[in-house]
């Protein structure tokens, strides 16, 4: 026993150390591009792509900070964006467990049909169906609200698909345990479910949350009155016709990272969490 | 808790459904008309704003909104608002002549023929763009602004090297041999004598000056003599490298404020931008002027290249007279002088728009620059054609190949050839 | 309640009981999805057989879009740049993700900020990114080349990245990868997650090593995870737009032309809305029938 141990305790050295020299290599492969990012933010827009690369700036213009809010109406995009993400990402996170466990645990009529028209649709490209899917929805009088944005991405197939695999993990033996105890399918859906899928729920959550964040296409197309914009049609209105800033685009994006940033940090604590298996005992 | 869960989830989506639904258009008061202008870049342009209280003074039952499309996909975003016949935009700001034929194809502009002739439009105060911009014996569009090129040239530069200042009336070969004088240094602090910005149109449209060929009808060998020496200077380290300035997105603009070119071929939309900009302090360059663009052998100075920007009303509108009147109104005197009194170009170039513009803050005084501003005689960058997006499309594909070397120039020549053919041909 | 007390009758019963009560939870989801996604994805699937510019009539043309398609020549380069991206970026992306994803799931030092910042790629706004990639891969003055030089690569045989003919797709593919590893090391994570540490245990008292243990638990418990992993892969490579968008514009010349650069063209350049919808129909053949083929295999591993 104890020669086992020895051996891999020396073999653990030699791994773990590898594994930190990856994540190290990667982190700064990761970072260097943030780091010019946080750079450009405090320069003149002419300065951003000289070479060579000017690291840290001789004059940074923390002033681009300031500027950002009163060039664009900043704050309320990121109001407007916030509202839409949140919406969507709850929406999507409730249909999507609900259909997914229909197509992961129970048997229906038509199942495989329906889940492979969910997942074809994943493959066509939005261009193809924007313009139809537009005169649609303007007909239904929802061009210029947030409600045809929430439309469109609350109710995706990704979110099927994702949670239905994860589904796939889990014992069907609990669902029949439970069946079996007499639970409606409603209650194995919140009760056993629901609590034991926290690592696929929260990949959901940022995914969605990301997604909705920094969706371009669909906000600038429905969304053409400037106090229902979103942040990312407003990084753009940075590059007009006859000029860009780049300082300003940079340090706009740097701000509105740090939300995401918040969201993902906060959601650690759930991929840490090993799933409940102690259900089922023998 | 399934059930308080299930209530909380409804209370949301209820009060997110309700929040959600946006503003509803105002409705507008009783007896006015409210016309919606589409547009680009609005804050960040000076004359939309005076443009529109002028109007809306100088008539009371008409209010103007403006919707800002954005200026990068700009045709795209007004193309697919267009579509399905949809009335709520009035009047249509059109960027380029692509988009002009974009829209004249989808029979989304209404001919303004009889307009012009119940209103007493004078044509001719255009120098000419209206007739450029008439297809099949009807117009769509009146020209709001007219932006033709010039050679910038840092003053500072020029005095530093002790070399003469570019004089209005050059030709290709002079021009090219001043580039190469006042091409000096390494690394960062060269100097490039001349500076050519990634558009295609900055090197074709120099071969359209003798107004012998036109950009939309092929061959293309003509463009050969002007590629060469541009290439030429690339590789000779006299103008900056394509592939660099294209992968960085490097912008005109830039590269002149920081006082790494002598000269350069633009806009002259950019002479308000760069006077604003020294104002603000934010340039290395203080001394700049204008000069005509070189010409070839037995092309008048003066002759350039244009781009227009023009107006017009879209055919599903339901307030067509009111438009009328506030196209009119853009496209008139009035706010040609708006226009130059904020240092733009508007479509009416006379004497007293070019005095205004020659007075502007920041103009440079020299006799040269002032006199650069009457053109001779202006050639669009692209003609009118109802392919010209295509083609326009084709061109950009082999003057990326060409300027980056992936292909010879003859190569690319050839290819252009092939594919506009072939696009005529369709 | 056992099999023995159910009679044929209440067994039919049952059944459509257990369909309606599935079709109850599907409901939620798939009304929205019908409506807004599925409605104009039908009506898009109609329009390749037409010809229609966005405003004026619809008129029915048969197969002629598809005929047309044949003849495209940048439909084939399209074509072609398309199913090379997909075949590079699907591998590399499953194994810099699964690779990073088991790496993290260990009980390291600073195991968030690790995390955390692989995941910055993803997060961070396109256009911010791609510019920084341009300039990183920047041919003349770049980090990356003036490393290359260092390394004693001769000046002249310096690749030209997003500018060079030859290396402008492979620029894009190495952009999405970084992009994307984020992404799918996530849902690597959240699959890891998922696998019993019973099973773990098991093995090593058995004597098991960590390579062994690796592809005896991990690789198959993750089969869920890797298909979704691997389908979702391939869909976003055949999608692919906005990087290409940002990072070489489908240039130069039609170097990194992709399927979905040559629908958006002709969709809102030439407002061939039609033939525009018929090149998409062969793009989601093309993903229907990979897809199909590794839902197979799923399938036939499920059941085994």
């Amino acid at each position: 026993m104890s020669d086992i141990s020895k051996s891999s305790r020396s073999g653990n050295t030699v791994w773990r150390s590898f594994i930190y020299i990856v994540l190290i290599l990667s982190a700064l492969f990761t970072l260097i591009p943030f780091a010019w990012m946080l750079s450009s933010s405090l320069k003149l827009d002419k300065d951003v792509f000289r070479f060579p690369i000017e690291w840290i700036p001789k004059h940074p213009r923390w002033s681009n900070y300031k500027e950002i809010w009163r060039t664009i109406p900043l704050g309320r995009f990121i109001f407007n964006t916030a509202k839409l993400t949140v919406i969507v990402t709850f929406l999507q996170m409730l249909t999507s467990s609900f259909a997914a466990y229909a197509f992961s645990k129970l048997n229906f009529r038509f199942k495989n049909a329906l889940f492979l028209c969910y997942i074809s649709t994943i493959a066509m490209p939005w261009q193809v169906y924007m313009v139809p899917q537009f005169i649609m929805m303007r007909s239904f009088h929802l061009n210029n609200t947030h409600l045809a944005i929430i439309c469109l991405q609350a109710f995706s197939a990704f979110g099927v698909f994702l949670m239905r695999q994860f589904y796939q993990s889990i014992p069907d033996e609990l669902c029949e345990a439970a069946r079996i105890d007499g639970m409606s399918e409603y209650r194995i859906w919140g009760k056993i479910m629901l609590p034991l899928s926290k690592p696929a729920l929260s990949t959901l959550l940022i995914f969605s949350f990301v997604g909705t964040w920094n969706d371009f296409l669909g906000p600038m197309i429905y969304l053409t009155k400037t106090e229902l914009k979103t942040i990312q049609i407003g990084l753009r209105m940075f590059i007009t016709q006859y000029s860009s800033d780049y300082g300003l685009i940079m340090a706009a994006s740097v701000v509105v990272l740090i939300p995401v940033l918040i969201v993902f940090l906060s959601l650690q604590k759930f991929f840490v969490e090993g799933i409940a298996s102690t259900g089922l005992k023998g | 808790m399934k059930k308080t869960f299930a209530v909380i989830a409804a209370l949301f989506i209820l009060t997110g459904a309700g929040f959600a639904n946006g503003q509803k258009d105002a409705p507008s008061p009783k007896g006015t008309v409210t016309l919606k202008w589409a547009l680009w870049d609005y804050a960040q342009t000076v004359y939309y704003k005076p443009l529109i209280e002028a109007f809306e003074a100088a008539h009371p039952d008409i209010k103007i909104e403006p919707l800002d499309l954005g200026s990068t996909d700009y045709q795209t975003m007004l193309s697919t608002q267009l579509t399905g016949g949809d009335s709520s935009i009035d009047v249509v700001t059109i960027k380029d002549i692509p988009g002009y034929a974009t829209l004249v194809k989808a029979g989304q502009l209404l001919a303004l023929n009889d307009y012009v002739k119940s209103a007493k439009v004078d044509l001719s105060q255009y120098n000419g763009a209206a007739e450029q911009m008439t297809v099949d014996g009807k117009l769509y569009e009146l020209p709001f602004r007219s932006d033709f090129r010039v050679v910038f040239y840092n003053k500072d530069l020029f005095d530093k090297a002790g070399v003469p200042y570019p004089p209005n009336d050059m030709t290709w070969d002079q021009y090219d041999a001043l580039a190469r004088k006042m091409t000096s240094g390494s690394g960062a602090g060269k100097v490039y004598g001349a500076h050519y910005h990634v558009w295609r149109s900055i090197v074709q449209c120099e071969a359209i000056l003798d107004g012998k060929h036109t950009v939309v009808v092929p061959p293309y060998d003509f463009m050969k003599p002007y590629y060469e020496r541009v290439l030429k200077e690339q590789k000779d380290g006299v103008c900056m490298d394509y592939a660099e300035l294209k992968t960085t997105s490097t912008h005109y603009s830039g590269v002149f404020y920081n006082n790494s070119v002598a000269m350069m071929e633009m806009g002259s939309w950019f002479i308000s931008t760069l006077a604003n900009q020294i104002a603000q302090g934010k340039t290395e360059v203080r001394n700049w002027g204008i000069v005509r663009l070189p010409h070839a052998q037995g092309v008048k100075p003066g002759t350039t290249v244009g781009t227009l920007t023009g107006i017009g009303i879209s055919t599903a509108s339901k307030h067509r007279a009111e438009a009328g009147e506030f196209v009119q109104f853009l496209t008139g005197e009035r706010a040609a002088e708006i226009l130059a009194k904020t240092g733009n170009y508007p479509g009416i170039l006379n004497d007293t728009t070019a005095g205004i513009l020659a007075g502007m803050k920041g103009f440079p005084q020299d006799a040269n620059s002032r006199e650069s501003l009457k053109t001779a005689k202006i050639y669009l960058e692209i003609a009118y054609s109802d392919k010209s997006p295509q083609i326009e499309a084709a061109l950009n594909r082999a003057h990326d190949n060409i300027m980056t070397l992936n292909c010879t120039l003859d190569e690319g020549i050839a290819q252009m050839n092939k594919d506009v053919t072939g696009i005529l041909s369709k | 309640m056992t099999a023995a007390e159910l009679s044929v009758g209440s067994l039919k019963g049952r059944r459509i009981k257990d369909n309606l009560v599935a079709y109850s939870f599907i409901l939620p989801n798939f009304l929205g999805f019908a409506v807004f996604t599925l409605g104009p994805i039908l009506f898009a699937v109609y329009l390749a057989f037409t010809q229609w510019n966005g405003s004026g009539p619809i008129t029915f043309v048969g197969l002629k879009n598809f005929r047309d398609l044949a003849s495209d020549s940048l439909f084939l380069i399209a074509l072609k740049n398309t199913l090379v991206y997909c075949a590079a970026v699907v591998p590399l992306t499953v194994i810099s993700s699964l690779f990073l994803a088991v790496m993290l799931n260990q009980k390291i030092f600073a195991r968030n900020f690790f995390r955390t910042v692989n995941f910055f790629p993803y997060v961070a706004s396109l256009v911010a990114v791609a510019v920084v990639w341009n300039m990183l891969f920047n041919p003349a003055k770049g980090p990356v080349n003036q490393l290359l030089s260092l390394l004693g690569v001769p000046d002249d045989r310096l690749p030209r990245w997003a500018a060079d003919r030859n290396w402008a797709l492979f620029t894009v593919i190495l952009f999405s990868v970084w992009k994307n590893t984020g992404y799918y090391m996530i849902i690597y994570l959240a699959g890891l997650q998922g696998i019993s540490q019973q099973l773990y245990e098991a093995a090593t008292l058995d004597g098991a090593g960590r390579r062994q243990q690796f592809t005896y638990i991990t690789l198959p418990q993750l089969r869920p995870t890797t298909f979704f992993v691997v389908v979702m892969l391939t869909i976003q490579s055949f999608k692919v737009y906005d990087q290409i968008y940002m990072i070489t514009q489908a240039g130069p010349g039609t170097a990194t032309l992709v399927l979905v650069y040559h629908i958006y063209n002709t969709a809102f350049v030439d407002w061939n809305l039609g033939y525009a919808s018929a090149v998409a129909m062969v793009l989601f053949l093309l993903v229907l029938a990979v897809t199909l083929v590794q839902f197979r295999g799923e399938k036939k591993y499920a059941n085994e």
